[in-house]
Parts: C-alpha cells; structure tokens; sequence
C-alpha cells in the first residue's frame, strides 16, 4: 500500500500514524500539522521528523502560520495545493486525514 | 461486475464528537448505494474501531434514556444487521483493561447473525491493504 | 485525468478543514481532475446561501460558487442538513442534497478519496 498521510494537528489526539507501515507512506504536513517541520520543543524536532516517510509541508499553511519555508527542517519538501494534488494522484494510491 | 471496498477506521470516542456515528451511518449507507451504480456494481464497507475508537463498543449505552438520540451502540448493532464487517482491536481493548465480555458483540436482538470481530491489530492492517479507499474518522 | 472525491464533516465557521478542501478541489479542478466535494455533518453549513464575509471568519460561498462553474460537483448530506436546519430554501444554488448513499456512489469510480473527518 502506498498511503498519503495528511497531518493536521501539531498535538496529535490519535497513534495511528505511529501504527500505520504501509510499504510506502508519505506525511503531508497540513494547518497546524506544519509546525512539525520547524517547531522545536524543548530544544528537540519533532519525532515525526525521525520517520522513513517522505516528508512534505504546505507552503500556504506554514506561511499563514508565519513560519517562512524556507527555514523548515531539511528532511522537509515544501509543496504548494497542486503538488499536493500531483503527489495524491502520482505518488501514492490512498490516503488517510489524521 | 466491479466493487469498491472502503475501509471506516475509527479512532476516536464518540458523543462529544458526533464523528465515530457518522462513520456507522455513512458505512450502513452502502445498502442503499446501488441507486448510483450499474447493475452489479457495487460498493462495500468494512468498519474498523482502533485505539480509543474501540471505546464506541462498550455495551449497554444509556444515550436514548439520556439525550433521546441513538447510541453509538444501535448504529454497531445496526451495522451488524446490514451484514458489514466490523473489527475490534484486541490489544486497544486489552489496553483500556476491556475484554469481549464489556462490548457489544452481536446483534442478536433484533435478528442479526452476524458478530463484530475482535482481532489484533495486524488484521485491521491487512484490512486497510485491502481496501481502494481509507476513510479515517 | 482522474477523479478525487473530497468528503469534509468540519463546519464551515470554526475550522479551516474546509477552507482546505475547497482549495484542493481548486488545485484539482485546474489540473484537469474532476472534482465531487462531499460535506456531511457541521460540513454542511458549507451548502448555506447568503454567507456573509467578514474577514474574521471563513468564507467560502463565492470561491465555491466560482469552482462549481468550473466543474466541481457539491452534495450535502440532506440528514444532516434538515438536521440543522439547513432547509432546499435556503441551499446554495447548484448544490445538490442528497443521502449518505451518494457519497459511497461517488467513492465508487473515484481514483483517489480524500476524507477529511475527526472533528
């Protein structure tokens, strides 16, 4: 299973993304999921950060957020609404909205 | 002759969020789709209760008695009768110090004779492998 | 070129789950998809005509106005919509209501769901 991952929230509510081992996942970091590729709590990234997983953010979301993209981890792929839509339709075969 | 497996995965408890209902309702749905497809096609639903999603099973629900709406319950037992397949994560019960004994287990009542299914959690991902659509609640 | 269907269950007013399902059925729409936008409980509020725009709040009648003429197909669930009072009267034009059942008929020869729940 190729799964696409939307992230939502910074704190997340629920561990299925924890227990999700799809042979390929890919977490796309959306409204308040953007603050995983910048915030650092304590000092320390996000866990989310520490995945396998191929990592994209928001561009519109981390920027209404005032965090500019340019400073998000490295791990991270800034994309816009239409790469969200090419990944969607190219990279992956279904997806989940945590 | 096609099918279209969707898989319901509900995370979270119900009542102050009317989501884990919403996933019963639309999955029981699936009887009454053929309206939108050809003949023969057809779209089936596979509901999944995982992590405190699995709270949405306890049996015995006063919500009629107490708000005068259905329980979360009925809409289980419900799903039963319209013959869905419907899974409950073993290790999360096993977690909140649940056993089959405190779950709605079947619809028996009312003329089903279909149980839900407790398994462990690698079967709701073989499930979700199986499934076109994840719809995640 | 495929088909997405979007199902949102957030308010229009409180969230901005909708305000991101409307872009990706924008972003989706430009790139030749087509688009089904399903809203189904709080979503609902989406199908309401008269939205006023305040800038403090979420507004999403004109650009869903303007994504219909392009294409996209928005369905409100009709038990969730009477459920809040949200009556065929005062419906968005070009917004259709229907049962739960459509939003599975719409799954059904889509190429990729996208289903934004867990309010």
């Amino acid at each position: 299973m190729k799964l696409a991952v939307f992230v939502s929230d910074y704190r997340m509510t629920v561990d299925t993304l924890e227990r999700l081992k799809p042979e390929k996942m890919g977490i796309i970091l959306v409204q308040n999921g953007v603050y995983h590729a910048s915030v650092k709590e304590n000092g320390n990234a996000s866990s989310i950060l520490d995945s396998s997983a191929d990592l994209y953010a928001l561009k519109e979301d981390l920027e209404t957020r005032g965090i500019d993209p340019a400073n998000v981890d490295s791990k991270v792929k800034v994309v816009t609404f239409g790469d969200v839509v090419d990944l969607m339709f190219n990279d992956y075969e279904k997806t989940a909205w945590l | 002759m096609a099918t279209t497996k969707l898989g319901f995965i509900v995370q979270r408890p119900g009542y102050k969020s009317e989501n884990p209902k919403l996933a019963l309702t639309h999955a029981i749905a699936s009887q009454s789709v053929e309206i939108y497809l050809d003949d023969d096609d057809e779209v089936t639903c596979d509901v999944a209760f995982v992590g405190e999603g699995v709270l949405n099973c306890i049996k015995d629900q006063k919500a009629l008695d107490n708000y005068q709406f259905n329980s979360t319950e009925s809409h289980v037992k419900m799903g039963l009768l319209c013959d869905l397949n419907i899974f409950i994560c073993r290790e999360d019960l096993e977690k909140y110090g649940m056993s089959e004994s405190d779950i709605v287990l079947n619809a028996e009542e009312m003329g089903g004779d279909m149980d839900v299914k407790v398994v462990p959690y690698e079967e709701i991902t073989k499930m979700m492998e199986e499934m076109k659509h994840l719809l995640f609640f | 070129m495929g088909k997405l269907t979007i199902g949102c269950f957030a308010s229009l007013v409180g969230s901005t789950n909708l305000d991101f399902a409307v872009k990706l059925a924008g972003a989706a729409l430009d790139k030749g998809h087509k688009v089904d936008l399903w809203v189904s409980g709080n979503g609902t509020m989406l199908s309401l005509q008269e939205q006023r725009a305040f800038k403090d709040y979420s507004y999403l009648e004109k650009p869903v106005k303007e994504l219909m003429e392009k294409g996209l197909n928005v369905t409100a669930c009709e038990a969730c919509a009477e459920a809040r009072g949200y009556h065929d009267s005062n419906t968005l034009e070009g917004v259709k209501r229907f049962s739960m059942d459509w939003y599975l008929g719409s799954t059904f020869d889509a190429d990729r769901v996208l289903h934004i729940g867990g309010e």
